[in-house]
């Protein structure tokens, strides 16, 4: 293990927005720096689970050390901090880049800048960090260098003679991006001789080594078998292991200030060691934390119901493992009268949700009903107690609500100038409220405030469609506004089915339960009995559709060559309505529940 | 006298595979005609302990009258002296391959009762269907059989034929009965598996238009002294198919000849296919290839509710067993979807028009 001193270690991360190619230029960094071997490269070596690999996205972010000899001929440790590539998990972001003096701001030469390049080159520059530009991606046809160097250069304060032109694909210029990183990017600044603080920037579990969490060392000194005090849960362990990522494990026995690594605690939650919580040793505390600690809080909500109710205990089991390496994923026993019994689950955002539940059916083999994704209300009722509500079913009767509160977010929108319309339409359809536009290069900037359940249902994907994918987008909560929000209850013959009721703005109601109406309508096959499918707001029918009886269903003709196979035909039919769920007298398949998720903007006016 | 009182001889000869069929049948195999007339024989022979006096024989097909009345000859001998008095011997016949002197033949040689695959009276629902033969010779068959002596005579149709109008409903309808047969067999076309007809990607008949089409036809048949007595088949009364009533009464039965099933006793095995393989073995006097089907008593229970509702009189409960969901009864009784009373269980007219949705709330098919 090389030692190098204070002076000479460079703490960075690589920040850009979705598919810029950040991944593609750490897996390089490792290669050119000897790190990997091109045996073991693999393409995205830091992305380590499936998930990620196939949806080409980054969720867990790691630190891994290499070594590189410079120039001017001195070695240098160099601790790449990965950095999650969603907007879901942005406060992940600022705690890696907490643990940064400089960060590569790497933008796609033929795209320019984009929402996340913005989101993330503010918060680094709020975390004082060095950024240095890239360009990258310039050996496409389509990469415009000059132009989009200018703009890069005006939104970091550089030169553009500064930025970076390369291409993490071919290798081109990765040479030049790692000189950078020593030239550019500051020695840490921490007192080796103060009493130790460490940053957690990331934590995972391992099911052989329990909690292992990744630290940046700001001030003193981590041993093994110090004793570690986190110090906003006030939790006491012991380090079993202290190393760094090479990218393997390596076991150094010591992090000093300034190093990055990781601890291993045995610990068996990973909510014991939270994100950004600072870790001290304990028989010499630090007085006061690292600034920025936060709690990090679901912002969606919605119930996982197992299709086959004997899967309850799996989903329990299921979800308690995937909590051990999730600390932002919550949840809790629901009951419902349509769905059984079931978990009422926070997400810290839209894709975190899709995430979870892809990992539960698909590693766990479960078949799973979500409900319509919801966000927490705050209710304040007539005799003035405010309370969270998670679910349309918490919703007390409205004759005793005061006030119903819901998160905003604000919402920053990189729009073509010819797609500036679209955008605002879709933002007035989803309650916005304008706050300013002004042109970023060669685009518009639109910031508007939205109800963040606006956002949940389908607004990236209309965004997306309307604009020919030529927006980007970006937010951030803002806090809880007053809003005449009501509970659209969906009845099928007659009963309420509770799995389908959602809180909408009341003058969204009519039109949104229309169309929730015509699509169960379209979705629910005809049974036996007429099933009518009605929309209300309390008591009062909004819409109406009548899913018609059978007329006709019977077996054509069965004589004795055809008897076995009839009956293998009614055995056939039987497995399918398996995978309906009987609610009261009808059965309900599941896309007539994923259909309520769809419920796009046929179901809205104006559009 | 016990033993198996139903037997079943598959005659897979045709002259060419219509579009919409997924049977076991031979065309361009004619040569093979003799061979296989001598391994039904054989067949039938090594079967022939199972068998008790004969109460029903149905030759079926495939095109049975291509065997020719030689063949036919020599089959009906080997079976004759197992016929109880007054059996019903049915034979399918095709109307472009019979006349009057061939089925007089048949009556002579001891066939009972005809039914003639007519299918439909418009020529280009016909030619949808691949049958080679005219509106006319389906009318004229029916009349040669009279004439032949036949005093019990069936009519196949199909409703639900891509391209068939309300109107064409209409005149098959009026067709029929003007031909006035003893019995009316009339299916929804099944776009099976391995047919022509399901290759060509043609769209599934409206489920509003098939109901309407299926309700006019038993309304139709009805009004013209028809009895709906089984799911889609009508009889002058005393004119029903007893062969296959014994199908609907989960009666024992044996099926000879290729792809021919036969259940016996709660055991269910189904010749194989290959038409050369079949033949061979027998020449050998061996038994044909088989494919076995294990039957536990849920399967049989399962069946019999299957097969009995289909009947205008219901089933027994004693001789059923009980459904899987006796409550359903109950629920689909005060619906007007059936009766029950007396031990016995029996679907309305109403209840007889989604039978497949009531069969799936009484029993778990499983």
């Amino acid at each position: 293990m090389i030692r190098v001193d204070q002076a000479h270690i460079r703490n960075f991360s690589i920040i850009a927005h979705i598919d810029h190619g950040k991944s593609t230029l750490a897996d390089r960094i490792l290669q050119a720096t000897g790190a990997v071997s091109e045996r073991e490269m693999r393409s995205q070596v830091l992305d380590s689970m499936d998930l990620e690999r196939e949806r080409g996205i980054t969720i867990k972010a790691q630190a891994v050390r290499v070594h590189y000899t410079a120039a001017d001929g001195e070695t240098y440790q160099l601790n790449l901090i990965d950095t999650p590539g969603h907007v879901d998990f942005s406060y992940e972001v600022s705690r890696s880049l907490a643990a940064c003096e400089g960060a590569l701001l790497v933008v796609d030469a033929s795209q320019g800048i984009e929402a996340q390049t913005l989101a993330n080159a503010y918060l680094a520059i709020e975390g004082d960090l060095e950024l240095i530009p890239v360009l990258n991606k310039i050996d496409l046809p389509a990469a415009d260098p000059d132009l989009h160097g200018r703009a890069v250069a005006d939104l970091v304060g550089e030169d553009p003679d500064r930025v970076l032109r390369i291409s993490a694909k071919t290798g081109q210029g990765v040479d030049e991006v790692l000189e950078a990183i020593v030239e550019r990017v500051p020695p840490p600044a921490g007192d080796p001789e103060a009493p130790a603080r460490a940053l957690i920037f990331d934590s995972v579990y391992d099911q052989y080594r329990g909690v292992v969490a990744f630290v940046r060392v700001v001030d003193g000194a981590f041993a093994q078998r110090d004793r570690l005090r986190a110090m906003q849960t006030g939790l006491v362990v012991e380090a079993e292991e202290i190393g760094v990522m090479s990218p393997a494990m390596t076991p150094t026995g010591r992090l000093g200030a300034g190093e990055s690594g990781y601890l291993v605690t045995g610990l068996k939650s990973i909510g014991d060691l939270r994100v950004g919580d600072t870790l001290t040793v304990a028989s010499r505390p630090a007085p006061e934390p690292l600034p920025g600690y936060r709690e990090v809080k679901p912002m969606v909500f919605c119930g996982l119901f197992p299709v086959d109710a004997d899967d309850y205990h799996g989903l329990r089991d299921a979800l308690e493992r995937l909590s051990l390496n999730d600390a932002s994923l919550r949840w809790e026993p629901e009951t419902s009268q349509a769905l059984g019994f079931g978990f009422r689950c926070g997400f810290l955002g839209l894709l975190h949700m899709e995430i979870v539940r892809e990992r539960l059916e698909r590693e766990y083999d479960l078949e799973l009903l979500a409900t319509t994704p919801n966000v927490e209300y705050q209710v304040t009722d007539t005799a003035g107690v405010r309370r969270a509500v998670r679910s349309p079913a918490e919703l007390p009767p409205p004759t005793s609500i005061e006030l119903i509160e819901e998160p905003y977010v604000r919402c920053t929108i990189l729009v073509p100038q010819e797609g500036v319309g679209a955008v605002m339409g879709l933002c007035q359809d989803r309650r916005g409220v304008f706050v300013t536009m002004e042109p970023i290069e060669q685009r518009q900037q639109i910031v508007y405030d939205l109800p963040l359940a606006e956002i949940v249902l389908d607004f990236y994907d209309q965004l997306k469609s309307r604009t020919r994918g030529y927006a980007s987008l970006d937010y951030e909560i803002i806090g809880y506004r007053e809003s005449p929000l009501v509970k659209l209850d969906v009845l099928l013959a007659g009963d309420t089915v509770d799995a389908l009721s959602m809180i909408v703005h009341r003058d969204h109601a009519y039109a949104r339960g229309k169309g929730l109406v015509e699509r169960l309508h379209k979705t629910i096959p005809r049974q036996l009995f007429d099933v009518p499918v009605q929309a209300a707001i309390g008591g009062k029918i909004l819409a109406r559709e009548t899913v018609k009886a059978k007329r006709k269903d019977v077996l054509a003709k069965c004589y004795g060559g055809d008897i076995s196979r009839k009956r293998k035909l009614l055995e056939r039919q039987k497995e399918g309505k398996k995978r309906m769920k009987q609610v009261g007298s009808v059965e309900v398949p599941q896309e007539a529940f994923l259909s309520v998720l769809r419920i796009g903007d046929d179901g809205r006016n104006g559009s | 006298m016990s033993g198996v009182r139903h037997l079943y001889v598959h005659l897979p000869f045709c002259g060419s595979r219509c579009g919409y069929c997924a049977f076991v049948v031979e065309t361009g195999s004619l040569a093979m005609r003799d061979a296989y007339a001598d391994a039904l024989v054989a067949e039938l022979e090594r079967e022939g302990e199972r068998l008790g006096e004969l109460e029903t024989v149905y030759l079926g097909g495939g095109t049975p009258t291509l065997m020719r009345p030689r063949r036919l000859r020599r089959l009906l001998d080997a079976v004759r002296p197992r016929l109880a008095p007054g059996a019903e011997v049915s034979i399918e016949a095709n109307p472009e391959t019979v006349d009057r002197r061939a089925l007089a033949e048949l009556r002579a040689m001891g066939v009972t009762r005809l039914s003639v695959g007519v299918q439909s009276f418009q020529p280009h629902l016909l030619a949808a269907l691949d049958r080679a033969a005219t509106p006319d010779q389906a009318r004229d068959v029916v009349g040669c059989a009279r004439a032949a002596g036949f005093e019990d005579v069936s009519i196949d149709l199909i409703f639900g034929i891509p391209g068939q109008t309300p109107d064409d409903l209409e005149a098959d309808l009026g067709e029929a009965v003007a031909l006035a047969p003893d019995h009316v067999s009339w299916y929804e076309l099944e776009l099976k598996p391995g047919s022509a007809l399901a290759r060509r990607g043609l769209p599934a008949l409206d489920e509003d238009e098939g109901a309407d089409a299926y309700r006019r036809i038993v309304a139709g048949l009805e009004e013209a002294g028809y009895r709906w007595y089984e799911t889609a088949n009508f009889a002058r009364p005393g004119r029903e198919c007893r062969h296959s009533l014994a199908y609907w009464g989960a009666a024992d039965y044996l099926g000879v000849g290729i792809g021919a099933v036969s259940t016996v006793a709660g055991r269910r095995w189904r010749n194989r296919p290959g038409l050369a393989a079949y033949v061979a073995a027998l020449a050998r006097q061996e038994a044909p290839p088989r494919t076995v089907e294990p039957l536990d008593e849920d399967d049989l229970r399962r069946e019999r509710w299957m097969l009995g509702l289909r009947l205008a009189g219901g089933l027994d409960l004693a001789w059923a067993g009980p459904p899987d969901r006796p409550e359903a009864l109950g629920r689909l009784s005060a619906a007007g979807l059936l009766e029950s009373g007396e031990g016995g269980v029996a679907l309305t007219r109403e209840g007889r028009f989604v039978q497949n949705a009531i069969l799936h709330e009484l029993m778990e098919y499983a």
